[in-house]
């Protein structure tokens, strides 16, 4: 049995080096966590729309979280992390404390000073979306100050939502909250947009294209303080005119061709 | 009460653990929250008018707070609602102000998100297309993970 699991999600399987980091990150300051997620382990809000389907899966990632006997679970993804303390906990009990990544980064702050001894250049803007209980909006500004040489710079703006993922699927949503972010970052001198989510740094790589910033993950800034080599893969795919020749045919045939021609490359290749 | 872990007034802790569950399933968990959000909302129209998504809610421009949260408790009830309710419902993007908006504690978000439950079973509101998700997110696990951590993460 490990100390804890860390819980990355399900979409989280596009940002394999976040995880990698994740949990080397939790391992440094003294956390054993076993990462899980993936269709296996859903929360069920894919499946919201069909309420008893999203129990159903639910319930089994519940059962299978108490049934473990960890003692806590480290969540990743904010909607994975609510729905854990509301419908899945009221439902099924919750037997393992939970926090966010973050969360537990920054309550163990003590051990992670020391390790990030890296310099790293960088005026950062954060992300950061209104509707958040999971404290990423207090801890990630803490984490970042943390590095040497990173300037974490304040403005008041707040997107609507939780992350990105739900302004992607309303008219107009995305896109004035991709204006706001950038006319923050000019009125702040920033030059970097630091994303918290996942489906927020899908959402916002493409800028780094569009606008000549650099967008990085939180956790990705924090690697660096810390001295770990990583590649997001994902921004180089998806910020390149020909994502298929990037991945590779190696790659591509031994993640199944037709699953990637039918589900990746649109997604890859989409407007920015 | 649900907890609303998307509350931006909760204070950045590790969440406790409930040993013991309060309701039996989903559906008893609906059917007690529905119940009392109908007992405790006013229609005052409070959440409606703190509400960041309805610039982006067509149907949902000049109309009347009040008239929208009762559109959204019938939609709660598996009636029809109006426009301006379904369209609101849809827009939800949970951004949580409501919840301290609410001069009655009903908790907003989890009401549209209820209702919206309810609508999207009976075919009021058209589902999301989810059928890919699941798919999509294997197909980038096997271009990402290792054969390693396919086996010992997912």
């Amino acid at each position: 049995m490990t100390d804890a699991l860390f819980w990355y999600g399900c979409n989280m399987t596009r940002h394999a080096e976040i995880i990698r980091l994740g949990t080397h990150m939790l391992e440094a300051v003294g956390v054993g966590a076993q990462p899980t997620g993936g269709p296996s382990a859903c929360c069920g809000a894919p499946k919201e729309s069909t309420p008893r389907i999203a129990e159903g899966m639910a319930n089994r990632t519940m059962n299978s979280f108490n049934e473990s006997g960890t003692k806590q679970v480290i969540t990743w993804c904010p909607t994975c992390h609510m729905n854990l303390d509301d419908f899945m906990g009221a439902t099924q009990g919750k037997q393992a404390e939970s926090a966010h990544l973050a969360q537990a980064l920054w309550q163990r702050r003590d051990a992670l000073v020391p390790l990030l001894t890296q310099p790293v250049a960088g005026r950062v803007l954060i992300d950061m979306h209104i509707g958040n209980g999971t404290g990423v909006n207090e801890a990630v500004p803490g984490l970042l100050r943390l590095i040497p040489g990173v300037t974490v710079l304040d403005h008041p703006y707040r997107a609507p939502s939780y992350m990105c993922f739900g302004l992607a699927s309303i008219p107009g949503a995305l896109a004035d909250a991709k204006a706001s972010m950038l006319a923050a970052m000019e009125a702040t001198g920033a030059d970097t947009l630091v994303t918290i989510f996942h489906s927020c740094h899908r959402e916002l790589v493409g800028l780094e294209r569009t606008h000549g910033i650099r967008v990085v993950n939180w956790v990705h800034l924090l690697a660096e303080g810390m001295g770990l080599p990583y590649e997001d893969e994902y921004k180089a795919w998806r910020n390149s005119d020909d994502p298929e020749a990037l991945i590779g045919a190696e790659r591509i045939a031994a993640a199944g061709e037709e699953a990637v021609r039918k589900l990746v490359l649109p997604e890859l290749m989409r407007p920015r | 009460m649900v907890v609303s872990a998307s509350r931006s007034d909760v204070a950045p802790s590790a969440s406790r653990n409930d040993v013991a569950p309060r309701y039996a399933n989903w559906a008893e968990l609906r059917a007690a929250e529905s119940a009392r959000m109908l007992a405790a909302c006013t229609a005052c129209g409070a959440c409606f008018e703190a509400c960041p998504m309805i610039a982006y809610v067509p149907a949902a421009q000049g109309a009347s707070p009040g008239d929208t949260v009762r559109g959204v408790l019938a939609l709660l009830q598996g009636g029809a609602g109006d426009a301006a309710s379904r369209g609101w419902v849809a827009a939800c993007t949970r951004s949580a102000v409501c919840i301290p908006a609410c001069p009655e504690a009903v908790d907003p978000m989890l009401l549209l998100r209820l209702a919206k439950f309810t609508a999207q079973e009976n075919g009021t509101i058209p589902p999301r297309d989810a059928r890919d998700a699941m798919s999509r997110a294997k197909a980038f696990a096997r271009l990402g993970f290792s054969e390693t951590e396919q086996k010992e993460w997912l």
